[in-house]
This record gives structure tokens, sequence and C-alpha cells, in this order.
């Protein structure tokens, strides 16, 4: 059957692109521009975000300030470090992202060498902390950036650990302006954020609820579904300890750890390699020298081409 | 009825965004910072409706005089019946560009320093100054053969061969 076409030439001359990273869908411009706008008195201030992007498998926390060049990350921090601080799994839950972000905002703090004077809610209390003035310097302002993520309230109400709400700052001794409205534990009907619930998700109280119910209800799919857990021996009751083990020995030493990287191996090439410019117009020297050479051998004439 | 003179009457394609470049601005252009001083080329982006200076300026060169937390205070030229005023008015960033008709003048300025530093370490006096274009060296024609074109006396018979 004849099917008539429908984009035809005029629709591709037509076409606008959205900008790159829209077509991506990986940024939202509209968010963006406000996120970066800084005021034109305050010239050349730096405005630093502190970016919270969660993929399947990895948290990534930044503070990135923009620039017409790009922008520049000050500091950043990843959920796949933790295993050096002793958390090995459960790496993208609301527990990890709260290391993650402490990981960062210890950083940030003792690159700036504000991090005795920050020090931040020693013991996180899931209570709304904000940053107190210290005696001498301001402390490090940031925004959040959530990029395009959904921001509901905590994961208290279902539990499920579908939606990633990243845990936001304070108690880490950044200042980074929020309201307590999407903690977990916020109830809409009071008003109020009951403190309880939201500390306990910070400590994988609700990952520890739910292997509890496994251990009891559906011993096999806790046996496959905590299997990584079993294996490095994570009761449900160690749980918080070792959270709270993992909070201590980030503040101990928030600097990042660099490992050895060998360098690549070199692979063996499939297909042939690019010429540069120059390559290519030695080649088209040499031919024409060769080619005047077979042709002209009467001529006597050496055309060197330059 | 008549066409009106409101504020953006006649503007219909100078504050149109340009094909195929509508919708999202640039992040570059918040991201850029204006001084005292600097000059400025005023467009108008038509995308942004806060902050939009009047029509007139569309186009026009200023000199930064202010600058605020979201807009630049530019002043510009206009003729007003017979003399020239200096006006001050307020413009958002996103209908202002960073001018470039300082630019030859600053890298001139900065080459010429150099120059005369290096001039200046030989012991040399050198004149930096620019000379207008002169006129054209004499230069021998090449290859060039010579036909003398003389006049034919008229001749009635082959003439009128063509038509008659």
């Amino acid at each position: 059957p004849f099917v008539k076409a429908q984009k035809g030439k005029a629709y591709f001359k037509r076409f606008q692109v959205k900008f790159k990273r829209r077509r991506e869908g990986k940024t939202d411009y509209r968010a963006r521009i406000r996120l970066i706008n800084q005021d034109k008195n305050k010239y050349n201030t730096p405005k630093y975000r502190f970016v919270v992007r969660f993929t399947n498998k990895d948290i990534i926390a930044q503070i990135v300030s923009a620039s017409i060049a790009g922008d520049m990350v000050l500091a950043s921090a990843y959920a796949h470090e933790l295993p050096c601080y002793g958390l090995e799994v459960g790496l993208t839950n609301y527990a990890a992202a709260y290391c993650t972000g402490l990981l960062l905002a210890r950083q940030v703090l003792k690159m700036l060498e504000m991090d005795e004077e920050y020090k931040g809610n020693a013991e996180a209390t899931g209570e709304d902390y904000s940053v107190e003035l210290g005696e001498g310097r301001r402390p490090f302002r940031a925004l959040l950036d959530v990029g395009l993520l959904r921001t509901t309230t905590g994961n208290c109400v279902f539990g499920a650990l579908k939606t990633r709400s990243p845990t936001w700052i304070s108690g880490w001794g950044l200042d980074i302006p929020h309201s307590e409205k999407r903690f977990a534990g916020f109830s809409k009907d009071s008003k109020q954020l009951d403190a309880e619930v939201h500390r306990k998700y910070i400590y994988g109280g609700h990952v520890a609820g739910y292997m509890r119910n496994l251990m009891d209800d559906e011993p096999e799919k806790y046996q496959s579904h905590f299997a990584e857990y079993i294996k490095r021996g994570i009761e449900p009751d160690g749980i918080e300890e070792m959270y709270k083990k993992v909070h201590a020995a980030i503040r101990a030493d928030p600097t990042p750890k660099k490992s050895e990287k060998q360098p690549p191996k070199e692979h063996k090439r499939y297909n042939l390699k690019k010429l540069t410019y120059e390559q290519r117009k030695e080649r088209l020297i040499e031919r024409l020298n060769a080619l005047n050479s077979a042709a002209g051998n009467g001529d006597e004439e050496d055309e060197d081409y330059e | 009825m008549p066409a009106g003179h409101g504020l953006r009457s006649r503007t219909r394609d100078s504050f149109s965004r340009a094909f195929r470049k509508k919708g999202t601005i640039a992040l570059s252009t918040y991201l850029r910072t204006y001084h005292i001083g600097e000059y400025v080329d005023i467009k108008v982006n038509g995308a942004i409706h806060k902050g939009m200076p009047h029509k007139f300026y569309h186009g026009r060169t200023g000199q930064v005089w202010n600058v605020t937390k979201r807009a630049i205070g530019v002043e510009v030229n206009k003729q007003v019946g017979n003399r020239i005023i200096k006006k001050r008015i307020h413009v958002r960033i996103e209908h202002v560009q960073p001018s470039r008709c300082t630019e030859e003048f600053k890298l001139r300025k900065k080459k010429n320093d150099q120059l005369k530093a290096e001039a200046k370490a030989r012991g040399e006096v050198i004149s930096t100054k620019r000379q207008p274009g002169a006129p054209k060296p004499g230069f021998m024609v090449e290859g060039a053969t010579l036909e003398t074109v003389t006049p034919i006396p008229y001749d009635v018979v082959n003439d009128l061969k063509g038509g008659y």
C-alpha cells in the first residue's frame, strides 16, 4: 500500500532542534537558568549548586559552579566511594544518600578549611537542623539541584523505595536553603515533621524493618533479596550501628582516596587508522610525483608540488 | 481605524526571534559579567518581556553606567532635534551583548605596548601610528602583446550585405 510521506523536505528544513542536553533528556533548562543566574552586582562571585543525581546503582553528589566554558566541579562524592568507609551494600537507599551527602559536605568544608568551625550535627537526629552562624566565616552556601527528580515527601508512606528522595543538608554543616516539608516523616495532616521517622530512615531503619518482615514471612525472598547483606553478615539489628560507624569514619577523613590505575592496555587495531592532514598531503605529493615520473618520462621534468 | 503609535509599534520583525532560534535562551547570556565603562550592544530578545528597552535603542551601543541585580544601566546617544542627548536606560541582561567595537583597539593597544617595549630594549625609536592606505605601487604588465588598431575606410557594399 502506498503511504503518503508525513515528514517531507520542508518539515526538516524548518525543524528546530532543542538544546542537546534537552534532547538527551538530562537537563531542565528552566530550572537551570534560575539556579545559575547570579546577581550582576555580585560580578564573578560563584553560585554553587549542590547537585544530587541517582543512577540505578550509584549516587552522585557534587558541588558545582557554572561558567561559560563549562561547569566547574568543586568537589564530588559518589556512593561507590562508601566501601572505603565500611558501607558495602545498599548503595542507593535513603541512608546511603545521607552518607554520600555527608561525605561531600565534609570534603568541601575540609577543602575550604571550615571543617572545624562548622561541625554540623554530630549525631543525626532527624530534626531540622539549621547551620548557626560561626564566629568567623559565614557557612558555605549551596543551592540544591535535583535535576529531573520528582520531589515527593520522603519514602515513608510507601516504603517500597521506588522514589529516590535525596536527603538534604544542613545536618552536615553546609547552608542549603530548604524546607522540612519533604523530609521522610513529614505529615501533611499535622504539617509537622516527625523527627523519629526521619531519623529511622537516615539509619536505614526502614530497610531493617523490611529485613525483619521478610525473615519471618518469606525466608526464600529474604535470601534472594538481601543476599549481599547475608554474605557480609549484616543483621537487621546491626544496621543502625553500621551506619553510625560509617558516619564517624566519614567525619574522620573525608578526603577522596586515590586508587592506583594501570595505564590502559594496548588493543589490536582492527581498522585502518585515519591519517592526519599532513600525512594526507604528503601522500598526495608522492602520488603526483609518481604519476609525473611515470607519464612524463620523456619530459625530464621533475615537477615537485609544494 | 489608524495604526497606533504604542510602545512596541512597528516591532513585529525586529523583536521577533530568529529563524530556528526560538525557545530556551542560551545560558551564557546569564553568565556574562559587565563592568562600568564597558561598551555593550542593545539587542532586544523578544522572548523576555521584562526589562525591554524601547524600540529606538534596539541596535544601539552604549557604555555601562550602572549594574543592578538583573539589569544593566546603559548610556546611549540619542539625537533629539538639533542636539544629541546621552540617555541613561536600564536594560535586562537578556537584551544586552558585550560589544566588540573596542576589541580591535584593545588588541592594537596591547600589540603596540609590546612593540614599544621591545624597541626600548633594543634602543630604537619606532612609530606605532597607523598609516592610511597609500596608492598602489607601479608595476610592469607581464606578457603583453601589442596590437595596433587602425580605422578602415567605409565600405558601403559589404555593410549592406547583412540586411537591407
